[in-house]
């Protein structure tokens, strides 16, 4: 990452040039520097295998034989996911869920940076209550906000429709609209975090060099705030994407979204196919992933950057030096 | 009041307020603005209005003023409490699991770093119901409970329907919320800072508590009001690892709503709840943000 | 009166010694192979179902030209064969089906006071809401010219108190709540409600019961011998005086995994659906599992075709709805999800092996206690109730 002007020059990445430095003055502290090494890795070592050993359950028994009970192993098979790649009610929920997720983390990740840089030039009197707003947003209950929500959707709806003869329904556009008022806050609470102890050397540098404030954004600030975009961007995805209480209120025919889907049969048990769908989700979000990978990746080549520093993650750390 | 911009202060020498200046800030503001005005400040005077109101015979609302709705919400306050202690408990718990780890991706990551982010909200892409039943099975009886029980030699040992299980499933579900917010100040600090602190001859210790800790503050709060609130609404995981033997804030509400659709009594009780925690969240800010201000005075 | 009727409708069906559910795949795939020839080459043929499908066939021969190429309809999930659907669809020339989906009547009742009407065609709520909903306008009287297959409805389940002039649903499917028992642990006789909380404290920690109000009252409410819709105060204190008794032996409130707790024994004694039960049975491990219709009576629900209010395509959905009562293809419905039917045509149709189930089809001498649902769920005292054993479940 960017350095303050003022600072030394960055030190090499990783521990080892650090110890090179220092290696005689060190030794002392080593042992105990070895330590907390070994918890840092084990600590993080733990947390993952904790994150993905109920999604490796789901995966492996996603293939299991047996025709009803889940978790008693009868043999290999596809052929639950044969069944749900066969289920247009499925397939429907899932692409429904990706319209939507994209959508809202779109929506999400723009308004809210723009929110957040807005609001530290904002003046005291409007920042008070926006905030206020912001963590009331992140407060309501999402029963309570979603039927709200609806009343407000479909009272509004009825107005309108009779007065200018519109047809306004409820569906992707009022989830989607739903979704991103508590996705805006999380994303701004993520950049605002990022922007409140962000170095303003650059910018003011930028500013002294008559740098417009376009170029100055897009060269110094923006790029120290891409991890926070790019996380919040990840977190709105996700919620949207998986979000229950508010989508059920809001939508409307034809929109079922998988989360939807899957509440609504679980009341017969948790089935291969259910874990199946869940495998699918996983395989086709992770797919995306790649695919977007790839673009960077090729996009890396022709530009002539280095292809393994380059990808859709690596926008999450590294940035322009 | 109390808030982040606090906690942040924009350090004065604003570039040029001038008529276009503030267009842009105007600009910026914009759509949040709306959105928090048709799709918050609507539905919330709607909330309000409605909890004045009157349930009808068959449920759902009946224009009316009366405040017996405010009398009810107070009743019963042992779901508030038992949600309290769960969001509190979650929240710690996943600052003792996120700090060490954003700490970890953010300093010793390297080129990694951003695949380690990734993987850690990959999980989250499959759906929360179906990674819940996945719990149920690792600790139920044929998984970690039945291990255990064998090693203690107890074959009644039980996970599921205890506490343990719930905040194990809380964790699991509220982590990446603290990770986040957390990973993405303190990959900001510059290891340089650190060696600095070292050279002066600052100890790992008062180096961690000097440098990376009030420039991840921001994070940490964020993170905690990220977790601590959804948790205080959260249900369906004490349904589900909990065997449903815990009656919280959430289910208050939904029993009000859906299935008595007494719609007035679950306003008010919305109405109540989200005081409370907009009031115990700008304390919880005016408090951070009082002792990292005078940290970073030490510090920088 | 509904009870009555019931009784007689069910000790008709219930004849041939019972067998355990089990597919049989070539019967369904030759009877619904059958049927799409009949229907989809509008000829007759009528050697696989005579008097049936010669009705059928003649309902079919004409279809409406005003039918709509699109219903939207919402349900509960899975609830209706894809394959009938896609029939539905190539009968009708439908080019747009959607299938959205509820998770309980709460929510579809709730979502429609929120205004969500002039969403969906055709719903299926359960019989209790029918009343709620066609007071607030939220469904359509059907045009029953539209839907001659209500013929083949069973008396029993016409003018049910929900719809005493059969005018705004058609039974869809039906089913019980009942005691689900694994026998080789538990050896007590647990037949009635009564003796379901006697042998509880026994069993302490290992019961499950759904995490429904309405089904949970149904135990202490029959078990003191009053209606399983009682409001009536002093009814209601005694009900949770036996419910607050029950709830520190209580393992989990669960309406979505209780039968993976029965099979692992987890939890061997509860109050539970037909649903996943059923199919227990059918595994030599789990072969002791019985599943017990009380004998002082207990909770019939029947889910109920209704038009919505200001339906887009009304036409489609009176189409549909007749549609899925031919026989044939209502046998199918039947053989797909294991309800059972209202439908007495159909059960011409039906595999013997569900046919029999008494599980599903209810013995006799227990048929004339069932009784249907009123919605109580806006009684506060039931509500105040129902905390009050949540707040203690399991804690002695």
């Amino acid at each position: 990452m960017s350095a303050p002007a003022t600072s030394v020059a960055r030190a090499p990445e990783g521990a080892s040039g650090v110890d090179v430095a220092h290696g005689g003055v060190r030794q002392k502290k080593d042992r105990v520097g070895s330590l907390v090494e070994g918890w840092l890795r084990g600590h993080a070592v733990l947390i993952y295998a904790f994150l993905y050993i109920p999604i490796v359950v789901v995966v492996v028994f996603s293939f299991n034989a047996t025709d009803r009970r889940v978790t008693q192993w009868e043999g290999f098979s596809l052929k639950w996911y044969e069944s749900v790649l066969n289920d247009t009610v499925v397939q429907g929920a899932l692409a429904n869920s990706l319209i939507v997720a994209t959508s809202t983390a779109v929506i999400a990740t723009i308004f809210g940076t723009m929110a957040a840089l807005g609001l530290q030039r904002a003046p005291r009197w409007f920042r008070a209550p926006f905030e206020a707003l912001t963590f009331i947003s992140i407060i309501v209950p999402e029963i309570v906000i979603a039927l709200a929500t609806l009343v407000f959707f479909s009272s509004t709806f009825d107005i309108l429709n009779s007065l200018l003869d519109l047809k306004l329904r409820l569906g992707f556009q009022t989830i989607i609209a739903a979704h991103a008022l508590f996705n805006i806050s999380l994303v701004m609470l993520l950049v605002r975090a990022r922007l409140s102890g962000m170095d303003r050397t650059h910018v003011e540098a930028s500013y002294d060099l008559y740098g417009t404030p376009w170029r100055t954004f897009w060269q110094i600030t923006f790029p120290q705030l891409l991890p926070a975009i790019i996380a919040g961007s990840l977190l709105s995805f996700t919620f949207s994407f998986d979000d229950y209480v508010i989508t059920t209120f809001v939508s409307g025919a034809g929109s079922t979204t998988l989360p939807l889907y899957v509440f609504s049969t679980i009341r017969k048990g948790v089935t291969p196919a259910t874990n199946a769908v869940a495998a699918v989700m996983l395989l086709i979000t992770l797919s995306i992933l790649l695919i977007g990978q790839i673009a960077v990746w090729r996009n890396a080549r022709r530009s002539g950057q280095h292809g393994a520093q380059a990808s859709v993650a690596g926008m999450i750390t590294e940035q322009s030096g | 009041m109390a808030t982040l911009s606090e906690a942040a202060p924009v350090r004065s020498g604003q570039p040029r307020r001038s008529f276009s200046s503030a267009l842009l800030t105007g600009l910026l503001l914009l759509p949040a603005s709306l959105w928090y005005l048709i799709l918050l400040v609507v539905p919330l005077a709607i909330v309000l209005v409605m909890s004045f109101g009157r349930a009808s015979r068959i449920g759902g609302y009946e224009p009316g003023f009366t405040l017996e709705n405010y009398g009810q919400a107070f009743e019963r306050s042992t779901p508030f409490i038992t949600s309290l202690v769960l969001a509190t408990s979650g929240t710690i718990l996943c600052l003792l699991a996120a700090l060490p780890l954003a700490y970890f991706i953010a300093t010793r990551g390297g080129r990694r770093k951003s695949l380690l982010i990734v993987l850690l909200i990959v999980p989250f892409w499959t759906s929360f119901l179906i990674r819940t039943y996945a719990w149920l099975t690792l600790l139920g009886p044929d998984g970690l409970a039945g291990f255990i029980g064998d090693v203690v030699g107890d074959s009644g040992f039980r996970i599921l329907g205890t506490p343990v299980a719930v905040l194990i499933g809380v964790v699991y579900g509220y982590l990446p919320l603290m990770v986040f917010p957390i990973y993405v100040t303190m990959e900001r600090m510059d290891r340089t800072l650190i060696e600095a602190s070292k050279d002066l001859g600052a100890g790992r210790w008062a180096t961690f508590r000097q440098v990376t800790l009030p420039i991840t503050l921001p994070g940490l709060i964020t993170g905690s009001i990220l977790v601590f609130i959804p948790l205080m609404g959260e249900y369906v995981i004490p349904a589900i690892l909990g065997y449903g033997r815990v009656f919280l804030v959430g289910n208050q509400l939904v029993l009000q709503f859906l299935e008595a659709r007494n719609w007035p009594e679950g306003a008010a009780r919305a109405v109540v709840l989200i005081l409370i925690m907009l009031i115990s969240v700008v304390f919880y800010l005016w408090f951070a943000s009082r002792g990292r201000r005078t940290r970073e005075i030490s510090v920088l | 009166m509904a009870e009555h009727e019931i009784d007689r409708a069910i000790r008709r069906m219930a004849h041939a010694p019972l067998s355990r559910r089990g597919f049989l795949w070539a019967g369904t795939m030759s009877a619904s192979a059958a049927f799409l020839t009949a229907c989809t080459g509008g000829g007759t043929s009528s050697t696989t179902a005579p008097a049936a499908s010669a009705g059928a066939g003649a309902s079919s021969a004409a279809i409406p030209a005003d039918i709509e190429k699109q219903l939207f309809m919402y349900n509960w999930g899975d609830y209706v064969d894809p394959k009938n659907i896609d029939a539905f669809k190539a009968k009708f020339g439908i080019d747009k089906f959607t299938y959205d989906t509820f998770a309980s009547n709460d929510e579809l009742l709730t979502k429609l006071q929120g205004g969500a009407v002039g969403q969906w065609d055709v719903s299926a709520p359960t019989g209790e809401f029918v009343p709620a909903m066609r007071e607030q306008g939220f469904i359509q009287k059907l045009d029953l010219s539209r839907i001659p297959n209500a013929k083949y409805i069973e008396k029993a389940f016409k003018g049910v108190w929900w719809d005493p002039t059969d005018e705004w649903q058609v039974p869809k499917d039906w089913g019980t709540t009942g005691i689900v028992v694994r026998s080789k642990i538990v050896k007590e006789e647990v037949k009635t409600w009564k003796q379901f909380f006697e042998v509880a404290p026994t069993y302490s920690g290992r019961i499950v019961l759904v995490d429904s109000p309405g089904d949970v009252f149904v135990a202490p409410l029959k078990a003191l011998g009053y209606s399983l819709n009682s409001t009536v105060e002093s009814e209601l204190e005694e009900a949770r005086a036996l419910l607050l008794g029950l709830a520190p032996h209580v393992l989990a409130l669960d309406s979505d995994q209780y039968n993976t707790k029965i099979e692992t024994e987890e939890a061997v004694l509860g109050l539970v659906w037909t649903g996943g039960i059923l199919e227990l049975r059918d595994k030599p491990e789990t072969a002791d599992v019985v599943y017990v219709i009380p004998q002082d009576g207990t909770l019939y629900w029947l889910d109920t075709w209704v038009v919505l209010a200001e339906a887009p395509h009304p036409n489609a959905a009176h189409a549909f709805i007749n549609f899925i009562h031919e026989p044939e293809v209502q046998a199918r419905e039947t053989e797909w999800n294991t309800y059972a039917t209202p439908n007495s045509e159909a059960k011409k149709f039906i595999d013997p092996r569900i046919l029999n189930d008494p599980a599903i089809f209810v013995p006799d001498d227990v048929l004339a206690k069932l009784e249907g649902a009123q919605d109580t769920s806006t009684n506060p005292q039931r509500l105040d109730i129902w905390e009050e054993f949540k707040s203690k479940i399991g804690q002695a």
